[in-house]
This record gives structure tokens, C-alpha cells and sequence, in this order.
């Protein structure tokens, strides 16, 4: 009986050694955007590779893998981060660095990873998930009129009444040179040309500041990304920059009266990194299950849950093949990408270099111009 | 007799006052023994951490020792104009050594924070250095980028020679040390700190202001009150307490906003015009009617405690020696609620000054106080020495409020019940 027992107790450890205490840690935002995450290709890929994922939230930035670095105790393996992040954080040694074409499946039709990307990555650490636009949406039952422009987020006297933006310069400033006429050239590059001059980051804060201090017009500053879509519908305000996927969820899960404009977006990509030395780092798994998570079919399975698009090329084809792609079955989702083609008329993509280098001193300069307000 | 003059002594001959020591230290040192290990949990959870902090604002030893044979080079240039060949060459120098460690992203991160620009032009000089010929490199290096062209980046990496520096400690006033070591502004459109030092402590000042005048009332109420009211009411108080920060921040939007619920009662009474409602939410007055109520328990707390032990007769007392109700409020129930006071101030005053999350939801344009910009270095931009710095001139200005408080009150007189 004592043998059974020591035995039964081995086995038990051992079981539980192997499975739970080994799981692959995913941080995310939280929200329905990791709900879209986990159902998407999260628990897919956990159950065809039999590796337990667990998904885990925080609010952004690099402070806590760094803390957890300095202090010698890594518990996360794989990060959703912003481009900028992905750019500190593979400088500051913290991210494990990728080959491409070798760690990526290629595209069901044979094109190698690197190729099947929809750009290429800002850092050798960043592995492509999503993209998403900055765009604008409006309240239908407040606005007399219908606005279609980025131009007319910012006309106050065709359609007065609040704006809601973003609480930081990030995209503000492009948006803001996109609607006095610069054009944004190949990506937006032009945009960036003139955020790099002086004069263009006086334009662009000029006409923020204009609009804020417009007495037919106003702003409030949003930091959540669940605010635009709630100012719009109380009212509030009658115009907000947004993610795009809170105002899908909105119009399509809520039944809000709103209604989005594409013209002057930002589109912006979400990177997952792997952290270097993370536990499941040595044993290769964290990698398997980012390469999964990551291919073709995966990513197409998270756009069946939230309106952002996947990386990868090869999935807006899966997805136009199976329309209606939506989890209810009746909405087609390639329209609402930002990525559909009439949504990149007049678009600009958010450079997470130009903002890593000038990220600090715009950011004061932003603030000061918010304290004269 | 002549006790007076000699010594008092014990049964076994030894003076007094000797004896009375000797005795007196066995219960200091098994009183200093009770209270150890709280000391030492203080020292531990304060002071190390508090003084780690310190040393990491003021610590700039891995740009010096990432770059050494460029600032030895640099001793001797002016940085009026562009420095000399020697210097490029050193410069190319420690930094091959540098990307062959693979440390070039650190160096570039750190440089970023004395000028922006730095982490595309060092990126770009780390591909293109792979085919640097030998020699004349400072012609190499200027056409990687035409920044590494202007002599201000230059002289931006000079600044960061001294291995211990207090640059951070003057860039969270907003200032710099140029390059004949005066003490400049910033540009002026970049002078966000001090903006935002005296807005934070304005707001801070005002909340504690406004949480005294309506706590004051409140506690007295709570203090005079019989047992099963006061029981009751103080529930109402301690409620909020157990409501999320974030659910009570929420609801006040909800209440305040200008299409909000307290707006639309105004409206609907008459008090307003509906295309004229006033503003109270995403302003300075939405910061102080949130910041207030969530702060109101700290303040009524320590009052209550205060009031609680003074009995009601010292006011008939005063009353009957001849004064006026208010005359005997202010000459004898005030000042011996002032150490409740003074608790209760010094309490919301400190927890006033950190606050961030709620002013940047309700606060609009105005919700960005210094501990936003903590929040930020610490977490986006990973520039800890300034976040540590920032958090440290926060912590001595806390003190220096406390030791004011100290001249005029006296510390002896704080009193948490």
C-alpha cells in the first residue's frame, strides 16, 4: 500500500509538472480584443498542439518585462505590443530576435512568411498580428448632413458640436496635417516629411488647438479605448477618432446609430514579441505556439470575432472565400477591415520609427499646447 | 542630616542615578528589541527602495562606460563647432565595439532621452559602419544621416560624459546644462513641467480645501449625533470606500457630463437653456468634484476621531464664561480639533498629490498632472532614472510641506483618533 501510494503521488506530480505549471503565458490588452485573441487562435492552437495557453492582461508599455527582467524573474513568454515597443524593447535586448522564413509557416500556397506579410516588420523581433485603423466615427441621429472627409472632422461650421480625440499626439498630428490639405503621398510618408520639420508640427498642433478652442467646436480627450464609441452614443460629443473594432462592435454587437468615415485613417499594426529567457524560451514552446498562432488560418479565425485584419495577406483571401465571416453569420467582414480597398482611398500608416525617435519631445510639446488650452 | 549633599546610595553601595541607568537601558533595549523587526521592515520596504531610486536618478555610468574613448577625445573640443577627426574616429570606435556586444539599441535608447532623434540615426549608422573603409570617418559618419552633421547631437553626447549626473533633476524643471555648463530653459514650447508642477499642486491644494469645509460639518454632525444615527451615517460615509475608484470615476461622468443626468435635470427644472448647459465635466471642476468626493472619507475620519473625544461640556463652559456660540466655537472647540485637522489636511493633501487616472478620465485638457508623466517614463518611453527623478522632487516637496506644517502646527499635534 505505501509503494501504491508513493507511486500514485509521483505520478501526480508528475501530470501536474507537465501540464499546468508549464503553460505558455500570452499578455494582451483584455477586453474583447483578447476575447477575439483566445477564441480566434488562441485555444486552436493550445488544442492542436496540446500546450495550455494563458492569457493574461495589462495596460501597455514595457515597464513590467522589464521589471521582471531586472529582477531575474520572467514569467511572461509571448507580449501583444505596440510597433514602438517592439522597437525599445528588441534595443533594449528584451525580445528574442526572429528568422523570418525559418521560425514562420509560409502561406498555404507556398509563399515564404517574410513575403506574406502585409509590410514588412519595423524590428527583427516583431512577429505581425493585427491591423488597425485610427479612424473617425460619428452619431448619426446628432449630425445634420453626412461627413465623409477627415476634412470634415475638423469643420466646425458645417457640423458644430464636440470632437473627441485621442489624450496623446499620436495620430492626432498626422490627421491633423491630412486634413489642411497635405496629401499623404505613398503610406503617408509625405505626412512624415513634414511632422519631421518644425513648421509641420506647428501646422498640425495649430490646427488641434484651433479646433479645441473653437467655441462651435471643443474637444475632450479620450484615453480608454472604450470611450469614443460611449461619448458618441450619450451624446456628448458628435465626432470621435477611435479604433475601428469598438466602432464595428458598437454599430454591429450594440446597435449604436454611428457611423464610420475611412478617409485620413491611420492604420496602425499590433506585433507579438517573445520574451527572451522566458520560461517556455529554452524548451522551444513558446515558439511553436506563436508560429501556430501566427499562420495563415489562425489569424484569419480572429476577424470571425472583432473587426481588425490579419497580417497576413493570405488570410483576406480565406476570408473573402468564406463571407459572411462574422461569429454571427450574417455581416461580411472584408468591408469593414481596414485594409478592404475602398477604406485605403486616402490613408496614412502610423511609423512607429518617426515616433520612437520623437515620441518625448512631441509628447511635452503636446502637453504644453493642452495646458494653454 | 546632609542628604543634600551626598550622593543617594543603593543597598550594595552604587549610586542611584547609576543604578536607575543600568536598570532603565535593560527596558530600552527590550523595548528597542519589541520593536525591531518592524524597523527592519521599514527600512526594508521604505528605505532601500527609496534610496535605490535615488541612485538610479542620479546613476549615468553606462553611457560613460559605453562611449569612453569618445569622451576622452571630446575633453579637448569646445562644442561650439563640429568636433574634430579624432573625435568621429573614437566615437566609430567604441561604437563597433558596442555593435559587436550587440548593446547599440541600449546606447541609442539612452541618447534618445538627451535628444530626440538619436534611434533612427545610430540604426542607420550601425548598418552602414559595416562598410566603413579605414580612416577619414568623419566624412563617413556625416553621410550616414545629416543629423550626425548638426553639432547639437554632438554636444547632446557630451552632456552625458559625467557618470553621475543631475541632468534628470533639471530636465523635470524643465532646464539644461549647455555646454559652458550654464543652467538654461528649454524652448519654450516645451516647458511642460513646471505647467505642470504648480497645476498639480494647485489641484491638490484647492481638493484639500474643499474636502476640510465639507468634512468639518459632516464629522461635527457625526461626533454630536447619538449612537444609532451617527451609526447609520457614518455607513454612508465608509460606502464609497468599498466602490471601485475606477466605478465612482465613471459615474460621475455619467452624472456631470454636459448631456449628463444632473445636466438634464437642470434643463428640465428651467435653470438652463438646453443649448447653454454648463460644463462641469472634462474641466478643472470635474478634477475637483471627483477628487473631492473620493478624498471626503480621509478627511471626515480623522475629524470624527478628534471630535468624538471632546466632550460636550466644554462648550456650555465656554458658552456660560460669557461668549457667544461662535465666539466659544472658535476660541474652544476649534483648536482642539486642530490635530484632526491637521491629519486629515496633510492626509488628502498627499494622497491629492499623486492622483492621475482620475484627473486624466475626468479632467480633460486639465487632467494631466506631474504623476501622469511619472506613469509615462516609467512605463513608454522605459526612462526610469527620470521617472525616478521626477518621483523623488515630488517626495522632497512633500517634505518640505511636512516640515512647514511641522513650524506652523507642530507635528506633535496630528492626532488619527
Amino acid at each position: 500500500m505505501k509503494i501504491i501510494g508513493k507511486l500514485l503521488l509521483a505520478i501526480t506530480f508528475a501530470i501536474s509538472v507537465t501540464t499546468s505549471a508549464f503553460a505558455v503565458t500570452a499578455v494582451s490588452w483584455g477586453g474583447a480584443y483578447t476575447e477575439s485573441q483566445k477564441l480566434g487562435y488562441g485555444d486552436p492552437t493550445a488544442k492542436a498542439l496540446g500546450i495550455e495557453i494563458n492569457w493574461v492582461d495589462y495596460s501597455g508599455g514595457l515597464s513590467e518585462i522589464k521589471a521582471q527582467k531586472e529582477a531575474g524573474a520572467i514569467t511572461w513568454d509571448i507580449i501583444d505590443v505596440f510597433a514602438m515597443d517592439t522597437i525599445n524593447g528588441c534595443d533594449e535586448g528584451l525580445f528574442v530576435e526572429f528568422d523570418f522564413d525559418k521560425d514562420f509557416p509560409p502561406a498555404p500556397d507556398g509563399t515564404p512568411a517574410s513575403e506574406d506579410f502585409f509590410t514588412a516588420m519595423p524590428s527583427k523581433c516583431a512577429v505581425g498580428n493585427i491591423l488597425y485603423s485610427w479612424n473617425y466615427a460619428y452619431n448619426t441621429k446628432n449630425v445634420k448632413g453626412t461627413p465623409k472627409t477627415i476634412k470634415d472632422f475638423f469643420n466646425t461650421k458645417k457640423f458644430p458640436g464636440k470632437r473627441a480625440i485621442y489624450k496623446s499626439a499620436l495620430t492626432n498630428l498626422e490627421m491633423a496635417l491630412a486634413a489642411s490639405g497635405t496629401k499623404p503621398g505613398k503610406g503617408g510618408a509625405n505626412i512624415y516629411k513634414k511632422l519631421n520639420t518644425e513648421k509641420g508640427v506647428q501646422k498640425a498642433m495649430d490646427k488641434i488647438k484651433s479646433l479645441c478652442t473653437d467655441p462651435k467646436g471643443g474637444c475632450v480627450f479620450w484615453s480608454a479605448g472604450a470611450q469614443p464609441p460611449e461619448l458618441l452614443v450619450s451624446g456628448e460629443v458628435v465626432m470621435a477618432t477611435g479604433w475601428n473594432g469598438r466602432f464595428f462592435n458598437a454599430i454591429v454587437g450594440e446597435g449604436a446609430p454611428l457611423k464610420q468615415v475611412w478617409d485620413g485613417q491611420g492604420l496602425d499594426y499590433e506585433y507579438f514579441v517573445q520574451v527572451k529567457g522566458g520560461p517556455n524560451d529554452a524548451n522551444g514552446k513558446a515558439l511553436k505556439a506563436l508560429s501556430m498562432m501566427t499562420n495563415t488560418e489562425m489569424l484569419a479565425g480572429s476577424a470571425k470575432y472583432i473587426a481588425y485584419a490579419p497580417w497576413r495577406k493570405s488570410s483576406i483571401a480565406i476570408m473573402e472565400a468564406g463571407e459572411p465571416w462574422y461569429k454571427d453569420g450574417k455581416t461580411n467582414m472584408v468591408p469593414n477591415m481596414p485594409t478592404a480597398p475602398e477604406n485605403t482611398k486616402n490613408y496614412f500608416l502610423v511609423d512607429p520609427i518617426f515616433w520612437a525617435d520623437n515620441g518625448t519631445e512631441l509628447g511635452e510639446k503636446w502637453e504644453a499646447m493642452k495646458a494653454g488650452l | 542630616m546632609s542628604s543634600e549633599t551626598k550622593q543617594i546610595l543603593t543597598t550594595d553601595g552604587i549610586p542611584l542615578e547609576v543604578s536607575l541607568k543600568k536598570a532603565e537601558r535593560k527596558n530600552k533595549i527590550k523595548a528597542f528589541l519589541l520593536v525591531a523587526p518592524l524597523l527592519l521592515f521599514l527600512i526594508i520596504t521604505y528605505v532601500f527602495p527609496i534610496g535605490d531610486m535615488l541612485m538610479r536618478s542620479v546613476d549615468d555610468k553606462m553611457v560613460t562606460e559605453m562611449l569612453p574613448k569618445t569622451f576622452k577625445s571630446m575633453e579637448k573640443w569646445d562644442g561650439k563647432e563640429l568636433p574634430p577627426e579624432e573625435v568621429f574616429e573614437a566615437f566609430y570606435l567604441d561604437f563597433r565595439k558596442l555593435v559587436s556586444e550587440k548593446r547599440e539599441g541600449k546606447l541609442s535608447t539612452q541618447l534618445n532621452y538627451t535628444k530626440n532623434g538619436f534611434k533612427s540615426i545610430i540604426k542607420k549608422l550601425r548598418r552602414k559602419s559595416k562598410s566603413f573603409e579605414e580612416g577619414n570617418y568623419k566624412e563617413q559618419i556625416m553621410s550616414v544621416h545629416k543629423r550626425w552633421a548638426d553639432v547639437e547631437y554632438w554636444k547632446a553626447i557630451k552632456r552625458r560624459a559625467p557618470a553621475y549626473t543631475g541632468q534628470k533633476y533639471l530636465k523635470g524643471m524643465d532646464m539644461y546644462k549647455n555646454e559652458n555648463g550654464e543652467i538654461v530653459s528649454v524652448s519654450e514650447d516645451r516647458r511642460v513641467h513646471r505647467i505642470l508642477w504648480l497645476r498639480t499642486l494647485e489641484i491638490a491644494f484647492f481638493v484639500t480645501v474643499f474636502c476640510f469645509f465639507m468634512a468639518y460639518p459632516i464629522a461635527h454632525l457625526l461626533a454630536t449625533l447619538p449612537m444609532k444615527y451617527s451609526n447609520l451615517l457614518m455607513i454612508c460615509v465608509l460606502l464609497p470606500f468599498w466602490t471601485s475608484l475606477l466605478v465612482r470615476t465613471a459615474s460621475w461622468m455619467i452624472l456631470l457630463q454636459q448631456q449628463g443626468v444632473v445636466n438634464d435635470f437642470f434643463v428640465w427644472i428651467g435653470l438652463v437653456a438646453d443649448d447653454n448647459r454648463p460644463e462641469m465635466m472634462f474641466n478643472k471642476t470635474g478634477s475637483y468634484v471627483a477628487m473631492t468626493q473620493i478624498l471626503l472619507p480621509f478627511m471626515v475620519l480623522p475629524l470624527y476621531s478628534v471630535m468624538k473625544t471632546i466632550s460636550p461640556s466644554l462648550m456650555r463652559a465656554g458658552k456660560s464664561l460669557g461668549g457667544t456660540p461662535i465666539v466659544a466655537f472658535w476660541k474652544v472647540y476649534f483648536p482642539l480639533t486642530i490635530p484632526g485637522i491637521g491629519a486629515g489636511c496633510l492626509l488628502v493633501f498627499i494622497l491629492a498629490i499623486g492622483y492621475y487616472i482620475t484627473p486624466a478620465l475626468v479632467g480633460g485638457a486639465s487632467g494631466t498632472l506631474i504623476s501622469n508623466q511619472i506613469a509615462f517614463h516609467m512605463k513608454s518611453t522605459l526612462d526610469w532614472s527620470f521617472a525616478s527623478a521626477m518621483g523623488l522632487m515630488l517626495l522632497s516637496g512633500v517634505l518640505v510641506i511636512y516640515w512647514l506644517y511641522n513650524k506652523i502646527v507642530g507635528i506633535d499635534n496630528i492626532k488619527l483618533g
